[in-house]
């Protein structure tokens, strides 16, 4: 075998194989990291504007709505809460399902 | 760009670039062996670690997916950032630390190889820079054209050949054929 063959052989003998699941997994694992961290990155500032629309909406409907609140209050957070799930799900799912 | 056949790297980029994490995956597999290879060989041996860093460039490929100008030529974007990757990881990793990783891995029997060649050429190609270690694993290894390994590596063609010529006399030479490097 001459140098240049055995160079050749052994560069093949190193070459990883055609595929490779774990390393792919590896890869898609890391990319979803990187997703749910950009994706949590982007909706602090959309929770700050919400956060202070709420704070002014609370401040503005006080004094009109008065005994009402404490009756309203829970449905009104329940509501709020499934609102704001069901946007963020269907934003999600439309952003990042497979195309 | 060949978008009118679906599974086209410029499609499956396009796709990617979209949000579709199947299209990234099939750029990951169709590209996941050359991109590797060349980070092994650029780095020196440890497997663990050139998988590691080649991650690390597929993860900065799917971060500038939308940045690539021609996306049939992903191949050698793609080993265009796993190259920064890596001389990134040879500035900031210990050699002392990975010398005996790297013995191990030049060992291990691969049929119709001889132990003791492989432990010449990993010896060899650690003693050869960084450059010359990259123009070597794209063009003797991949069969890869200068030309293409001068646009992924952003040097000139005249330096791209002369450090294949430099490495593979090295490398020859530490196998039992003439050095004249």
């Amino acid at each position: 075998m001459t140098p240049d063959q055995k160079l050749e052989a052994l560069f093949s003998a190193d070459r990883p194989p055609a595929r490779d699941f774990a390393f792919e997994i590896e890869v898609a694992r890391r990319v979803a990291m990187r997703r749910a961290w950009l994706t949590a990155g982007a909706l602090v500032p959309w929770s700050v504007v919400a956060a202070f629309l709420l704070w002014a909406l609370d401040a503005a409907l006080t004094p009109i709505i008065g005994g009402l609140a404490d009756t309203a209050l829970p449905l009104a957070m329940a509501l709020t809460l499934a609102g704001s799930a069901a946007v963020a799900a269907i934003w999600l799912t439309r952003r990042f399902s497979a195309a | 760009m060949t978008l009118d056949d679906p599974f086209s790297d410029a499609a499956l980029v396009a796709r990617a670039a979209a949000g579709s994490d199947a299209a990234f995956g099939r750029l990951v597999q169709r590209h996941q062996g050359a991109v590797r290879a060349f980070v092994r060989r650029v780095l020196g041996g440890d497997r663990a670690e050139a998988d590691d860093v080649s991650q690390d460039a597929f993860l900065a490929a799917w971060s500038s997916l939308r940045s690539l100008r021609n996306p049939d030529g992903v191949r050698s974007w793609l080993c265009g950032i796993a190259w920064r990757k890596a001389q990134d990881r040879i500035r900031s990793r210990r050699r002392a630390a990975t010398r005996d990783a790297d013995w191990v891995e030049a060992v291990k029997a691969s049929p119709g190889v001889h132990p003791q060649d492989r432990v010449a050429l990993t010896a060899a190609m650690a003693e050869l820079s960084p450059e010359t270690r990259a123009c070597v694993a794209l063009c003797l290894a991949e069969g890869w054209s200068h030309s293409e390994a001068a646009v992924t590596l952003a040097l000139p063609l005249g330096t791209v050949k002369s450090h294949i010529a430099r490495g593979r006399a090295r490398l020859l030479g530490a196998l039992g054929g003439p050095d004249d490097a």
